[in-house]
């Protein structure tokens, strides 16, 4: 039997790997079972997999869960500001009965979770550190993530939405002076090259991005018993790799942005705490208008220590 | 069934149906959804929609409607007669100079338009009479304004470029300058041959340059300062920090209108209805067959042909040179047949894998792809700005304007060996501009 | 073949369906170009306003590459009409006139049965945004129905404009590819 898994990313990528290695493994483990991966968007296109997982046309995709926020908007949550403090922190929300809500509403999407995993980013810009609220005030910002956005924009920034694919182009020209995403997606976009200042995910990081390896349920469901295992096995093993690796690819990115000769800054605990008031005033707030049940799952996911 | 005898049966049934007559978006859709309906069940043919809707769904796209317009706008004024009329009388000292003067219109106006039709349409309508006026033979002012025409896609902007740029997720406004150089080579060339052929048709007299007062020379350079300023503006908003190269587009699209309708006096409502019509005729064929293609893409990906494909030519082991070769022969025999969008979007999966392996630059191979391009739109049985030229000089017969458009495509190939030589060409100005990639 | 701007004559039915038919969708003609417009102008005025007015841009880019798709489908009807979709016609001017006239029928069938398969499948895709209330996943966050409705409607009007195409070819109106026989 064999299962069709897409992603958005380059074969390089972090998240390329844990997925090849539950390919691996499960080939290994002899139960007559493969996963044909399609990645860098060569299937679905990076914000499209959702939906055809849902719906049983794909079987497995690993992606940023808030992608699919605008069909879920409980997703969202994955993505806001200053909720996840740490990668330790990440691990223990991933067990907290948080995530078992988000998990009972994608199995009620016919979906479910193999491979839990956070990444951690940061921000880049071409004039000034950013660290603290005020360092954004009249730029303008590209962020990755809804909440992100309403953050930045209580904060005073500037708000630009445009393709990934022309972030590098626009920061470049100062069409854009700053940006919001990942570690890994900063080196992928070459932005060392043009960035004058660093904030990385470092003690005390901001950003945290959930980015689960998902299986259609009914495909699981239909899979012999000896399968199942070998999925879940292969999956508990890629699970605690893409904790350790994601940790180390903020490290990564502090080298290239170091090698680069770009400044690196840091955040501090008081201006975490600001980001984090301001978040609670701002895309908390939205987060809590927009969802039925919104503060019951935001409260849920605040009490995780 | 083996993905490369499946792959061979979607190229065989892909012809037949291309060549049945039916519109190349349609045909591509059929394709598609007969392969995934037989071979992946009716689940993918519920993804259709989506993946019709997802390949539009980007801002980038944007830009392919907006370039059109600036070229259907300034074609519809009589700017680009100005453009040629003002070139001749600097050139004065130039032999040949109408024939030099239109090719060098129809670089300009190409750094107009994102299309090779509306640069044919713009510089032909009033240069291929004037030139048959002046004693030039039919075959080569025809063959000039279709061969100039294409530049219309190598001189940025460029929808070419721009599809290229979607499909292999490279910089645009890269690509853009990678064009400028090599555009600028291939005018220079077309221009040593019409200035040969016009000699060798024994009519040298035409060739002896006009002369013409300082006074004359002046009183036409109010008529393409507008033109120029808005080159300048566009170079502006692009690489100078006020917008993206996808959001220059609609700068350009505006600066153009305004200068067909203040300066030219575009202003009646018809005219311009002329102008949006053409435009969203043009642009809403060359989407249409973009989000086709996505849909016959993603078959090809899904029943693992693409990748089977890359495979199979990487295991090769080939000459990256012969390897190069054989890319290009493909490019042209499908150029030959098949609208450039097409081309493009149904080969970049399979392309890129093997470029990357074989380490071409992207930037460099864009504008290879985009020249054997251009070969496709002077040649039977598809070619568009034959067909454009036939309607706006009706008096010259299909046969002299395919005649006559052979020797610029032999300059084509000699631009491609150029290139393959001295790949700096087209690497060169990027890397100074933007950095080295 | 028929080229974009190469100005072939657009024969008009004498029909009365053919006509309503085409009226319709030169309507739609009118309004692909207004919002390829309306587009135009937005994006001028996300420039503006972020370049010049250091202001927030959260609707622009995502409401332009909507009213481009907008623009597209339902245009897709009026460029049929104007013979606009590029195709490559070896076959067909190879053919006598009698096979070629089977040709015709042929494709045109063949494109009739693509669109209803994507109208269909389209209306299914609008009909479960708006049951589920679908929105995009950004700050906007604008209902997704309503750009998926451009879908079936933009492919119900060619599926219209292409049996419009089917009458004129029975009732002799226009020959088969538009190639007239010598
Ligand atoms: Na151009
Ligand atoms: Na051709």
């Amino acid at each position: 039997e064999e299962l069709r898994l897409s992603h958005q990313f380059a074969p390089g990528d972090l998240r390329h790997k844990v997925a090849q290695m539950v390919a691996d493994d499960v080939a290994a483990a002899n139960v007559d079972l493969t996963i044909k991966i399609f990645p860098s968007g060569s299937l679905f296109k990076a914000t499209e997999q959702y939906q055809p997982l849902s719906r049983g046309q794909l079987d497995m995709t690993v992606l940023p869960l808030s992608y699919a926020g605008g069909q879920r908007p409980e997703y969202n949550l994955t993505l806001m500001p200053g909720l996840i403090k740490s990668h330790e922190h990440a691990a223990r929300v991933n067990a907290s009965p948080f995530m078992g809500e988000i998990e009972r509403i994608l199995n009620e999407d016919d979906v479910m979770t193999l491979v839990k995993g956070y990444l951690a980013g940061g921000f880049a810009s071409v004039d000034g550190c950013i660290t603290k609220p005020e360092d954004v005030k009249g730029k303008t910002v590209r962020a990755a993530g809804k909440g992100f956005e309403e953050m930045l924009q209580a904060a005073g920034a500037s708000i630009a939405s445009m393709p990934s694919s022309e972030t590098y182009n626009a920061m470049q020209q100062h069409v854009l002076q700053a940006l919001n995403t990942s570690s890994s997606s900063f080196v992928s976009f070459r932005l060392q090259e043009l960035a004058k200042c660093y904030t990385p995910a470092a003690d005390v990081a901001l950003w945290f991005m959930y980015q689960p390896l998902l299986v259609n349920k009914t495909t699981f469901d239909k899979l012999k018993p000896e399968q199942q295992e070998a999925l879940r096995a292969a999956s508990a093993k890629a699970e605690a790799y893409y904790l350790e690796e994601a940790k180390k690819e903020d490290a990564a990115s502090v080298e290239a942005f170091k090698a680069a000769g770009v400044e690196i800054a840091q955040m501090t605990q008081a201006d975490f705490d600001a980001w984090k008031k301001l978040a609670e005033e701002s895309s908390y707030k939205q987060f809590v208008k927009d969802v039925p049940d919104g503060q019951k799952l935001l409260d849920m996911a605040l009490s995780v220590e | 069934m083996d993905p490369l005898t499946l792959g061979l049966l979607v190229a065989v049934t892909t012809i037949v149906v291309l060549f049945s007559g039916i519109s190349v978006a349609v045909g591509l859709l059929l394709v598609a959804a007969s392969f995934l309906l037989i071979f992946d069940g009716t689940r993918s043919l519920e993804m259709i929609p989506e993946i019709f809707f997802a390949d539009l769904n980007s801002f980038t796209i944007l830009s392919i409607p907006m370039f059109i317009i600036m070229g259907a706008a300034v074609a519809s004024t009589r700017a680009g007669a100005d453009l040629f009329e003002a070139l001749e009388r600097w050139l004065t000292r130039v032999p040949g100079g109408l024939v030099v003067s239109n090719l060098g219109a129809c670089a300009l106006f190409a750094a107009l338009s994102g299309s090779s039709p509306a640069t044919c349409a713009a510089i032909g309508k009033m240069g291929i009479p004037e030139m048959q006026k002046r004693g030039y033979p039919d075959g080569v002012a025809a063959g000039a304004i279709a061969a100039g025409g294409t530049l219309g896609i190598l001189i940025p902007p460029s929808v070419t470029m721009i599809v290229y740029g979607i499909a292999t997720e490279t910089s645009i406004g890269r690509l853009f300058l990678a064009g400028i150089i090599p555009g600028l080579m291939l005018t220079a060339l077309f221009m040593g041959w019409a200035i040969f052929a016009t000699w060798r048709s024994g009519n040298t007299a035409v060739l002896s340059p006009r002369s013409y007062s300082l006074r004359e020379r002046f009183e036409i350079m109010p008529r393409i300062l507008p033109f120029l300023l808005v080159i300048v503006g566009v170079l502006y908003s692009m690489y100078g920090g006020i917008a993206t190269t996808s959001e220059t587009a609609a700068v350009g699209a505006v600066l153009c209108l305004l200068m067909a309708i203040t300066i030219y006096r575009l202003w009646n409502p018809r005219a311009i209805w002329g102008v949006l019509r053409d435009s969203t005729r043009e642009s809403v064929m060359i989407l249409f067959i973009m989000a086709a293609a996505g849909v016959f893409a993603y078959m090809m990906s899904s029943l693992f042909i693409t990748q089977s494909i890359a495979q199979w030519i990487a295991g090769l082991e080939v000459n990256r040179w012969v390897l190069m070769a054989l890319i290009n022969l493909f490019l042209l025999v499908a150029g030959f047949f098949l609208p450039p969008v097409a081309v493009i979007l149904m080969t970049a999966p399979i392309l890129m894998p093997i470029l990357e392996a074989a380490q071409f630059d992207p930037y460099w191979f864009a504008v290879i792809l985009t020249i054997n391009m251009e070969v496709g739109l002077i040649t039977p049985p598809v070619g568009l700005n034959l067909f454009v030229i036939n309607s706006i000089a009706p008096n010259i017969s299909l046969r002299t304007i395919l005649l006559g458009s052979a020797p610029f495509v032999g300059c084509m190939f000699a631009a491609i060996v150029i290139l393959c030589l001295f790949p700096g060409l087209a690497t060169w100005l990027p890397n100074l501009v933007m950095g080295p990639i | 073949m028929s080229a974009p701007i190469a100005v072939a004559p657009v024969i008009k039915g004498e029909n009365a369906f053919v006509r309503a038919v085409e009226a319709l969708t030169t309507f739609f003609g009118w309004i692909a170009a207004a919002l390829t417009v309306v587009a135009l102008i937005v994006t001028c005025q996300m420039i503006f306003v972020r370049s010049f007015l250091g202001q927030s841009t959260i609707w622009q880019t995502e409401a332009v590459i909507y009213l481009m798709i907008a623009a597209t489908t339902l245009g897709l009807g009026y460029v049929q009409q104007m013979r606009g979709h590029v195709n490559v016609d070896l076959i067909p001017m190879a053919l006598g006139p009698r096979a070629r006239r089977v040709l015709a029928y042929a494709v045109l069938l063949a494109t009739i049965g693509v669109s209803s398969l994507i109208a269909f499948y389209s209306w299914d895709l609008w009909h479960q945004a708006f049951e589920r209330n679908w929105k995009s996943s950004t700050v906007w966050a604008p209902p997704l129905w309503v750009p998926y409705l451009a879908m079936p409607l933009g492919f119900g009007l060619f599926l219209l404009q292409l049996v419009a195409d089917l009458v004129k070819l029975a009732t002799g109106t226009e020959p088969p590819f538009g190639i007239k026989e010598v």
